[in-house]
């Protein structure tokens, strides 16, 4: 055993301190309130994004000649197939709302403040990158929504001013959609986009561990506790639970609404009621609102603002001397996210 | 890319041996040592240039490749004049549904009695906001477009929602009269899309085959085809 021991040690020279030393953060108490444990959730189902990814796109053939087919394959004929699709496809929703409620979270408790601005920075990209791939990856099914969407996106990246054309090109593959398309638009959704959230999630943890996570205290908390825990085992047998929790819950969504296939995409007729994905109701319900140079406009405008947000909040602090500035903009913005949301649910135009 | 290795290559030599060099000289005749000294520092800033430059030349070269590469060859859309009918047969007022070989559904009417292209216009379906196709509603007589609830009158004239507020229209094919025979010049093809049999093109009477699966409906052209 001991003779083992060394072997390995001999190989992996770190001891058991080391090692120690390396994962036991300190972790502060008001992790143990769930709302703050929402930034490991979208990490978690993104693990499962990548596992259930891989196994979909052993069938899965970006073509657009075979793409509706192998994908009615993968739901009808291959073993489990059904489910592992659905699994992917509920992940993807809940990781995307997982990732606004832990922004959501970041934003009402300032845990952007100095001298954490630039983890909010990752986290928006996270954000954007996140959502791409959600776009990506319903692109990919082409049924109806699938083929209008990915047309009506390109068509909006034309409107950006300058790079617009050679970014709708690019993303096509071409002056419009066009043979080349589903290859370009897997590629980005199953290697660019999960390589980059996979290295932003790196940086965003490793600023996470050099600035510790902002430490609150709240007036129902017992005066006496100690005021951390540690993170092995504690904090990691919080994240198991959820993540169990998070498989009951996918499985449980997966089986009861499992993912459907629309009508195959037609070129030639756009279906008389076209939804995006929930997540994109909000900038559906603002290109019906306003004019197309307008929304463009006004859309990259809130996305640097949220971007560049840390900074803006310092100046808005200083100009109105309102230390809570942050939190009435935030519910504002909430507010009418919520509001154009559900307007575009609730309307079949 | 070879040139880069190459500067690589010598800027390599000339480290390695002017350490033991550069040490001597310290200690050696100061005359003949400082134009030594200046020769090789002329000759280290020199190719510390010349490999900088190689690494950005070929560095550049191949993104530049790989950048090209990301554009498609002959990304193109082909288009091409189709016949659609003699105009001698074409009374004023009527139009009729034109099925291109790439399977889209082109309105034609003709709105003059002249015997000129000017005469007739041919709708294209695209949505000129973001690109979906807009389908003839008879009883709201306008196009609509159900992706940003764009409407457009007979004559494609944009008059709610974005593209209304962008002033735009539904784009026209080009439209050419020759010996007497009208021809319009549409996609010859789309991604997906079952284009009917190319063989259609000439013959008179596929043309008004309504069956066809179109975008502009059928009463779109209510008030009469051709035969
Ligand atoms: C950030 C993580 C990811 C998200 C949010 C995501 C999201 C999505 C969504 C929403 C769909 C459409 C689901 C449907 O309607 O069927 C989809 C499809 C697909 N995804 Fe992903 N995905 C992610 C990662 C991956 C990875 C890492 C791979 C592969 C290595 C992958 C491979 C596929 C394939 C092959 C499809 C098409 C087949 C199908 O729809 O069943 N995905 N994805
Ligand atoms: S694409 Fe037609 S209204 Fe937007």
């Amino acid at each position: 055993m001991t003779r083992l021991a060394d072997w390995i040690n001999e190989r992996i020279p770190v001891s058991g301190e080391q090692l120690r030393e390396l994962t036991n953060e300190p972790v502060p108490n008001h992790l143990r309130r769930w709302w703050f444990c929402l930034g490991g959730t979208p990490a978690y189902l993104f693990v499962v994004q990548i596992f259930t990814g891989i196994l979909l796109a052993l069938y899965y053939q970006p073509a657009p000649a075979s793409a509706y087919e192998s994908v009615r394959y993968i739901t009808e004929e291959a073993a489990f197939g059904w489910y592992l699709r659905s699994m992917h496809k509920w992940a993807a929703t809940l990781m995307i709302a997982a990732v606004i409620l832990h922004q959501m979270r970041v934003y009402f408790t300032a845990a952007y403040r100095r001298p954490r601005e630039l983890n909010w920075v990752i986290g928006m990209a996270l954000l954007m990158c996140t959502l791409l791939t959600g776009f990506t990856g319903y692109s990919l099914v082409f049924e109806q929504l699938s083929y209008w969407g990915a047309t009506v996106a390109a068509n909006i990246s034309d409107a950006v001013p300058v790079v617009g054309g050679t970014l709708k090109t690019l993303l096509l593959g071409g002056a419009e959609y066009n043979e080349h398309t589903l290859s370009r638009f897997f590629i980005i959704h199953a290697a660019i986009l999960p390589t980059t959230i996979t290295l932003l999630v790196i940086v965003h943890i490793a600023f996470i561990r050099m600035h510790g996570v902002t430490e609150l205290r709240f007036d129902d908390d017992p005066p006496n506790e100690p005021r951390h825990f540690n993170f092995f085992p504690d904090h990691i047998t919080t994240e198991l639970l959820i993540g169990l929790l998070l498989m009951v819950v996918l499985s449980a969504l997966a089986t009861i609404l499992p993912a459907t296939l629309g009508a195959k995409a037609d070129p030639l007729t756009t279906p008389e009621i076209i939804k995006p994905e929930w997540y994109f109701y909000v900038s559906f319900r603002w290109l019906k609102l306003f004019s197309l140079t307008f929304a463009v406009l006004s859309t990259g405008f809130i996305l640097g603002a949220m971007f560049l947000w840390p900074w803006i909040d310092v100046g808005l602090r200083k100009l109105t001397g309102n230390e809570d500035i942050s939190v009435w903009i935030g519910v504002g913005g909430t507010l009418l996210l919520i509001g154009l949301t559900v307007w575009e649910a609730v309307v079949t135009h | 890319m070879v040139f880069s290795f190459v500067s690589i290559a010598r800027f390599g030599l000339m480290n390695s041996g002017q350490d033991p060099t550069s040490q001597n000289s310290a200690e050696q005749d100061s005359a003949a040592s400082s134009s030594d000294d200046h020769r090789r520092s002329f000759i280290a800033t020199g190719s510390a240039i010349a490999m900088t430059t190689g690494l950005v030349a070929s560095y550049g070269t191949f993104a530049s490749m790989a950048g090209r590469f990301l554009f498609p060859a002959g990304g193109q859309r082909s288009v091409g004049w189709q016949f659609v009918a003699a105009v001698a047969s074409w009374q004023p007022g009527k139009s009729l549904e034109y099925t291109a070989p790439s399977g889209a559904t082109v309105v034609i009417a003709r709105h003059g009695e002249a015997d000129e292209a000017e005469a007739f216009i041919a709708l294209s379906s695209v949505c000129p906001h973001l690109g979906c196709r807009v389908h003839w509603e008879s009883q709201n007589d306008r196009f609509f477009c159900p992706c940003h609830n764009g409407a457009f009158d007979r004559q494609g004239v944009a008059t709610q929602g974005p593209p209304a507020k962008a002033g735009q229209s539904l784009k026209a094919y080009p439209l050419k009269i020759e010996a007497g025979l009208l021809y319009v010049e549409a996609p010859l093809h789309s991604v997906g899309g079952d284009a009917p049999a190319a063989v259609a093109q000439n013959d008179p009477s596929a043309q008004n085959d309504s069956s066809a699966p179109d975008a502009v409906q059928a009463d779109a052209v209510e008030k009469g085809r051709l035969s």
